[in-house]
């Protein structure tokens, strides 16, 4: 038994009277679903949201904090986690690692949530990873498209592995009859293990690499670069360069007179407005644009809109902003196949949990794999920042922790 | 000349004309006022979203590069009277206190931001082909008033009446004031004027790049060994150091990973600070 339903247990012990009360309408409200449960634990869960509110990446937490709220009352207004209403608990970590692992140890063993789902870059997971799923043993879901390898214990993958981006992009373009690749990318471990994997792929189908170039985190102006990939004259570019230096870049190359096509993990509707009129025939692979056009997914993007207008133009998959949907609704779904909030108990059921709906198409653990099964979609971006679909590639298997 | 040199001369040129652009108004407040000016990076955003909004609103980025060095000059002069001049006598508490406003300045404008940024385009837009390689017109326009602007301020200050004034307010405060001149507004003025030069800056580059919160930020490490190789205490030579620091870099960069290559200028900036502390024009010794 956990700790916070030990300290429920005590409680509901001592007030056994009102808790007849709250029986019958926890039994109502949750239409009589699980009434154990929810005589057990009438009080709400805490769900840790950790983002940067502030920061470098205090964007990408506006998004991240709009999507955990719309998701959260969603939840809530069918009537929670086994009866239980979800109480959210917003953890600013400042696009700051020592800050991230302060606010997470707080939410940890003072707000004793029940899970965490949060983190934008790598290196907040690495450092609140710790702290909430080893030390705290509480389920930690890092709602992120990264550069792969996080197998740790207590810790879940909902975004994109490198393999579900890269291959089918790579693939798409040698089919195409290009041969030649020029790998550029800013210099961190997530350009650098994406680009990898290009290599990997592209050597594999027979097409090869003429160059590969990192350029500083906090460069401005990659102009060297520029000149670097203009003089390679490859067939593709395939770049990684990260804010702020994609837009320069990629207008840089594009004015620059390259005739090649320009390839990326980063590409969609909340990057390519940066971008501007330069962003037309970027390709990519992601698992959601705003013209995926399954049912749920429109009808669920529009009431994001409407609801958290605040947000709106945010909802997009290099915000994280699908993963971070599907994190709370798979939690959902591991904590009633386990019929506990228990740590152990949940990691057993998350192994294997699916939806059969979720924003972007069905998503699934895929056993063994700490990561998920995605629809992933092939798209080019247009000028005003939009993406067409070229393909519709099904769900793809993630290859990681094997 | 191959495609591929004339690019490469034309990457340092322009590299070190927007270096040198971004400096002009930190030699005047770090070189000449010696105000350790930490939110001068800030200015330089002021600057951009002067120029931004002036786009977005006017439909005109030329008149928002004109009224940048305006509205960022008022802002220099009040920030000047309210806070800067408190901290004449004190070069530790003046660092905190720029960096506190340069810090607020920031996350407001990220606080504001529906994204994380927001592209400009230039006022004017193309390149021209010289030699099969293809060059942005901006970053030629930004090269010769680069060059302009860095002479006629050098003209007003070493030839004028004005420039005299202000050099010796700066000497000698003391000796300015008694023989009748207001140090108070000099030391003003100064600061406002080198503010102005940096929102300037700020609306020229903002094409370039794109307009996010760190945009002064970014560049403000660069631009402070810009100003330390150049020396303190004079205008001419914070531009010499920037000069000597784009160059090479931009010239290393076109044959090593520029990963390696902005170590290495860091790792010659620190010898070259060993042996000449006084910067590139340091007198005596």
């Amino acid at each position: 038994m956990s700790e916070i339903k030990k300290v429920r247990f005590r409680r509901s012990a001592a007030i056994a009277t009102s808790l007849a009360a709250v029986l019958v309408l926890a039994a109502c409200t949750s239409g009589g679903s699980d009434t154990a449960a929810s005589a057990d634990n009438a009080e709400p869960v805490k769900v840790g949201v950790l983002t940067d509110m502030t920061g470098a990446f205090g964007i990408v937490g506006k998004s991240n904090e709009a999507v955990a709220k719309f998701t959260i009352n969603e939840i809530n207004a069918n009537g929670g986690v086994l009866g239980r209403q979800l109480e959210m608990v917003l953890a600013d970590s400042a696009t700051d690692a020592a800050i991230a692992t302060q606010v997470a140890s707080r939410l940890v063993n003072q707000d004793k949530v029940a899970v965490v789902v949060g983190g934008v870059a790598s290196f907040t997971r690495v450092a609140v990873r710790d702290v909430i799923a080893d030390k705290g043993n509480t389920i930690y879901i890092w709602p992120a498209s990264y550069e792969g390898g996080e197998c740790s214990t207590n810790v879940w993958n909902t975004g994109s592995a490198p393999n579900q981006q890269v291959d089918p992009t790579v693939e798409h373009l040698l089919a195409e009859g290009n041969k030649t690749f020029f790998l550029a990318g800013s210099d961190y471990l997530y350009p650098r293990n994406i680009l990898a994997r290009v290599r990997q792929v592209v050597e594999a189908g027979g097409g090869s690499i003429v160059g590969e170039e990192y350029v500083p985190l906090d460069m401005t102006d990659p102009s060297n670069l520029v000149s670097k990939v203009l003089a390679a004259k490859a067939d593709v570019l395939f770049e990684v360069v990260v804010l702020p230096g994609t837009a320069p870049f990629i207008k840089g190359v594009v004015d620059g007179g390259y005739k090649g096509k320009i390839a990326g993990t980063l590409f969609d509707e909340g990057i390519n407005p940066l971008i501007g009129a330069q962003a037309e025939g970027l390709i990519g692979v992601q698992d959601f644009y705003l013209s995926v056009e399954d049912p749920f997914t429109k009808s669920q993007v529009a009431k994001f809109n409407e609801q958290h207008p605040e947000a709106a133009g945010l909802f997009s998959a290099t915000f994280n902003a699908t993963a971070w949907y599907r994190s709370f609704y798979l939690w959902k779904a591991a904590v009633e196949k386990a019929n506990s909030f228990d740590t152990a108990e949940v990691n057993k059921a998350m192994d294997s949990v699916s939806l059969k709906d979720s924003i972007g198409g069905p998503v699934s653990f895929e056993p063994g794999t700490k990561h998920v099964n995605l629809q992933m979609y092939l798209g080019e971006s247009k000028a005003d920042g939009s993406n067409v679909i070229l393909k519709s590639l099904g769900s793809i298997k993630p290859l990681e922790c094997k | 000349m191959s495609a591929q040199i004339i690019r490469g001369i034309f990457d340092v040129l322009s590299l070190s004309s927007i270096l040198i652009l971004l400096v002009i108004g930190m030699a005047i407040i770090v070189g000449m006022m010696k105000v350790f000016n930490m939110c001068q990076g800030e200015l330089v955003l002021l600057g951009a979203v002067t120029g931004y909004l002036c786009g977005i609103y006017l439909g005109n980025l030329w008149i928002g590069i004109l009224l940048a060095p305006i509205v960022v000059g008022l802002f220099g002069l009040v920030l000047e009277r309210t806070i800067i001049h408190r901290f004449y006598i004190n070069p530790q508490g003046a660092l905190l206190a720029t960096f506190a406003i340069g810090l607020v300045m920031r996350e407001t404008l990220r606080n504001r931001m529906s994204r994380q940024g927001t592209p400009v385009d230039a006022p004017i837009q193309g390149s021209i082909d010289i030699g099969g390689a293809s060059l942005p017109v901006w970053r030629i326009v930004i090269m010769v008033v680069t060059l302009l602007l860095a002479l006629a301020i050098g003209y007003v200050l070493l030839k004028t009446n004005l420039g005299i004034k202000v050099r010796a307010t700066l000497d000698n405060p003391d000796l300015v004031s008694v023989s009748g001149i207001s140090t108070k507004w000099m030391y003003a003025g100064t600061y406002a004027f080198g503010s102005a030069l940096s929102g300037f800056a700020g609306a020229m580059i903002v094409p370039l790049q794109t307009l996010y919160p760190n945009l002064g930020y970014d560049n403000l490490i660069l631009m402070f060994i810009a100003v330390m190789i150049g020396g303190l205490g004079q205008f001419a030579g914070p531009l010499a150091g920037a000069a000597l620091i784009a160059v090479p870099g931009a010239i290393i960069g076109q044959f090593i990973s520029p990963v390696t290559g902005q170590i290495l200028i860091l790792f010659l900036a620190i010898i070259f600070m060993r042996f000449r502390p006084g910067g590139i024009f340091q007198r005596g010794r």
